[in-house]
């Protein structure tokens, strides 16, 4: 007994020394990955409100679109009655 | 346990039916006419619907590969759906100045009847007579067979027969049967017009419809 409880310590602190070691390489690694995380967190953030900005101005400009698109129709059905009245009447392309 | 399931088979009872107007554009009622919308037909009802494009008019689309016509009230409600005729020759675009022409002058190629999305409206033809225009600048109309036409071009068998491939005969016009223009069409579209969408032939459909793509995707679609 007496033979083996030097062993035994050095074993004991082989290990202990050995589990201090890995909780920091452990801890290294995570302080590196939650950083990655959060400037992917802030870049997502920055991308988040630009697509959303974007879509308001899509949308606003569709909106445009439509309203344009509609004064056209109406400008377009002017003219065409002008036309009608004005130059010799057309046939349909039956 | 059977008391979740008789919980759940009671919310099923209860969950909310389509509305006339969604149900009517599905593929199980066209298909009791034999008319059945195509994936194109239902995407631009569905935008239509869903944008308001029509600006609160009655409209129609008209699906060139299926030579039918589907007819919708300003609230997007269907009303109905007819073969059509068009233009014998494939093609989404009209020949510029072709308004101007005789319809002797225009070539075989030239007789297409062109896509997009046009407001309808009845105007003055030669001869005195109104006319349902599609697109006045290329001589576009919307009308039941012309009672001049040629009785060799067999519009009525055309119109009737099952198959849309003989469907392509007029100079650029639609044709549609007479009792659906004189009893849906012109008492919706007399007023004010409407809107029709032709769906084109070889473009893609958002070529056509730009607005398609900008409205899918603000709300969501993409």
């Amino acid at each position: 007994m007496t033979k083996l409880a030097p062993a035994i310590a050095v074993l004991a602190g082989a290990l202990s020394l050995g589990g201090c070691a890995t909780k920091d390489f452990v801890r290294e690694q995570v302080a590196t990955v939650s950083q990655r995380v959060d400037a992917l967190e802030a870049k997502l953030q920055t991308t988040d409100s630009t697509a959303q900005s974007a879509m308001a101005q899509a949308q606003a400009a569709s909106t445009q679109a439509q309203n344009n698109s509609q004064r056209l129709d109406q400008l377009n059905a002017r003219v065409d009655g002008i036309e009608q009245r004005m130059a010799e009447r057309k046939r349909p392309r039956n | 346990m059977i008391i979740v399931l008789m919980a759940l088979a009671g919310l099923a009872l209860t969950a909310p039916v389509p509305a006339p107007a969604e149900a009517g554009a599905r593929p199980a009622e066209h298909a009791r006419s034999g008319i059945t919308p195509s994936a194109a037909t239902r995407r631009v009802a569905d935008w239509i619907a869903a944008s308001g494009d029509n600006a609160s008019l009655p409209y129609a689309i008209i699906d060139k590969k299926g030579a039918s016509l589907f007819l919708f009230d300003a609230k997007g409600k269907p009303l109905g759906k007819v073969p059509v005729l068009i233009g014998i020759a494939e093609g989404d675009d009209a020949t510029p100045g072709i308004g101007t022409k005789d319809l002797a002058e225009i070539g075989p190629a030239e007789k297409t009847t062109p896509a997009g999305r046009f407001l309808a409206r009845y105007g003055l033809a030669a001869g005195q007579q109104k006319v349902l225009w599609v697109d006045y600048a290329t001589s576009v109309a919307l009308h039941p067979i012309p009672p001049g036409a040629s009785k060799k071009e067999r519009r009525r068998q055309r119109m009737l027969s099952p198959t849309p491939a003989d469907n392509r005969i007029t100079f650029g016009c639609i044709n549609v049967p007479q009792v659906f223009y004189s009893q849906s069409m012109r008492p919706l579209f007399q007023k004010k017009g409407g809107y029709v969408y032709v769906l084109p032939d070889t473009k893609p459909l958002e070529a056509v419809f730009p607005r398609l793509v900008v409205d899918t995707a603000v709300s969501g679609g993409v």
